[in-house]
């Protein structure tokens, strides 16, 4: 088996732009393929979220490639919601790991600012199960909502410590120059915010913006060639129970099956313990997801996820950081980018690159999660020795 | 079945009927929602369709303060936890503020007035979920 490892990544600030996804597509491709010290002949295969309606262009990836002359041995765009990104990288690392491929680029772009807020939730609307779910009208923040709900009321967690999360990941965003907000907030400013889906506020909600990212997995050889320090992808894992909105029959709304299952396959993958990770990028649209992702890890007690942050444990200089790019909420959210902004932002701090560095930083992971964390990927990064 | 014919049809037509049907698995003996071929827990293909009151708990819940164009705004919505133990979304017809965790509901046939287009089930009732005294 060859050991598959990020050795380019490129990614635009967060933010609202006028070129087309296509124009934002090439420049982290070809910038990624630059950082990895290759050049675009070396690409053979290209995998990526299929790109949601309201990108003009279809066949994205084909007339991309046409574009860069690229000649691809495997192409793919994977459309799974929130998961889209972890699946077509999660793909990409299985086929260089196969030996079959030599060079992939993982990208994600998408412009969030060219969709109305009625186009999109009719969008969404679709999501949901035709006959059962969509015709009453449910939205998304509606349904995490109900699982933070939930989180209140099983552990008797304070409102605040929710609200602990999101201004820790805003201060973390606003310290990078990337992300959509360059301010921080304040806990009294999250719950004065209107409300969206009671209990959830406004500023717990991830703000849809426009943003591109790309990586770049290349096998051992050729690696070790480029970086004298290459990032590994160490372990992939992946889970999707029977679920949809309602999370799984039998589990607690505010327990994720499939993000422990995801855990337990990429950390047994990567040959290491969840205290053996030393910084967590999640994708987590929500702060409670956040609290509760490291429940699951087994970091923290169930429960103890939020007050963790509250009492300073998740922030960048803490015994486990959490999000210190900023994540969804701080850095802004094109649910198609994300995962790949999360991949980026876990091989700089492995490059000891980061704005928020984690000192000594050894191991990274991630996840992404699909409609209500439904199903969810998890991606374990170690630095090259 | 036929192979226009649909695993939820004998839901529908149970619920224009005022009766709320759920599936149940003869191989594992649980109850499924929504509908489905096979029992959703253990692939088994013999489903009997048990005539419930439609009865259960609330056991999460919100108030939607922006929708889909069309819809009322705001809408109070929930996860419906069933004695069957199965669960599922539905609105709740009720204020906000009256809600709690555990508010007994019973599930009740409703005229669709919504913008969603329902295809075959144009003309069917939907279901919502309607506060009902005492304790489940």
């Amino acid at each position: 088996m060859v050991t598959p490892y990020i050795t380019g990544t490129a990614a635009v600030p967060n933010g609202r732009f006028d070129a087309a996804e296509l124009e934002l597509a090439t420049r982290v491709v070809r910038e990624a393929v630059s950082d990895a010290g290759l050049s675009l002949g070396d690409v053979d295969g290209v995998f990526m979220p299929k790109p949601r309606p309201w990108t003009a262009q279809g066949f994205f990836s084909t007339v991309l490639a046409r574009r860069l002359g690229l000649d691809l041995r495997r192409s793919l765009e994977v459309y799974t919601g929130g998961t889209s990104g972890g699946k077509a990288f999660q793909a990409a690392v299985a086929a260089v790991r196969s030996g079959r491929l030599g060079t992939a680029v993982v990208l994600g772009a998408e412009r969030n600012s060219t969709v109305e807020t009625d186009a999109y939730l009719e969008y969404i609307l679709d999501s949901f199960d035709q006959e059962f779910q969509a015709p009453m009208g449910p939205t998304i923040p509606g349904v995490y909502a109900q699982s933070l709900q939930r989180y209140l009321h099983e552990h008797d967690i304070d409102r605040e410590a929710i609200a602990e999360v999101v201004v820790k990941n805003r201060e973390n965003g606003a310290a990078t120059d990337e992300a959509l907000f360059s301010t921080a907030t304040t806990v009294e400013a999250v719950l004065d915010s209107r409300p969206i889906a009671d209990p959830l506020r406004l500023y717990e909600c991830p703000a849809p913006c426009d943003g591109a990212a790309a990586v770049v997995v290349t096998g051992s050889g050729s690696a070790e060639q480029a970086d004298a320090s290459p990032v590994e992808v160490a372990g992939i894992g992946a889970h999707h129970p029977p679920s949809h909105f309602t999370g799984v029959q039998g589990s607690s709304l505010s327990t994720f099956p499939a993000a422990s299952a995801a855990f337990d396959e990429a950390l047994d993958d990567a040959a290491v313990d969840p205290v053996g990770i030393d910084v967590f990028e999640p994708y987590a649209p929500f702060p409670h997801v956040e609290a509760i992702l490291t429940e699951e890890l087994g970091i923290f007690e169930r429960g103890d996820g939020a007050d963790a942050c509250a009492r300073g444990e998740t922030a960048v200089g803490g015994t486990f950081p959490v999000s210190p790019s900023g994540g969804c909420i701080g850095r802004g959210h094109p649910a198609m980018v994300t995962p790949v902004l999360n991949y980026v932002a876990a091989v700089r701090q492995l490059r000891r690159t980061a704005t928020n560095q984690v000192p000594g930083a050894k191991t990274a992971l991630t996840t992404t999660e699909h409609g209500h964390v439904d199903g969810v990927t998890a991606t374990v990064f170690r630095r090259g020795a | 079945m036929g192979l226009d014919d649909h695993a939820s049809d004998p839901f529908w037509v149970g619920l224009d009927d005022g009766e709320f049907r759920i599936q149940r698995c003869r191989e594992c003996g649980r109850a499924s929602f929504p509908p489905a071929p096979v029992c959703q827990h253990c692939q088994g293909e013999h489903l009997e369709w048990d005539v419930t009151e439609g009865r259960g708990t609330v056991y999460a819940f919100t108030r939607q303060h922006r929708t889909a164009p069309g819809y009322d705004s705001p809408i109070v919505l929930g996860t419906i936890e069933l004695r069957e133990d199965v669960r599922l979304l539905a609105r709740i017809d009720a204020p906000y503020e009256e809600l709690g965790i555990g508010t007994p509901v019973e599930l009740e046939p409703v005229a669709y007035d919504g913008p969603f287009d329902r295809g075959r089930l144009a003309d069917r009732p939907f279901f919502v979920a309607v506060p009902r005294g005492g304790v489940d």
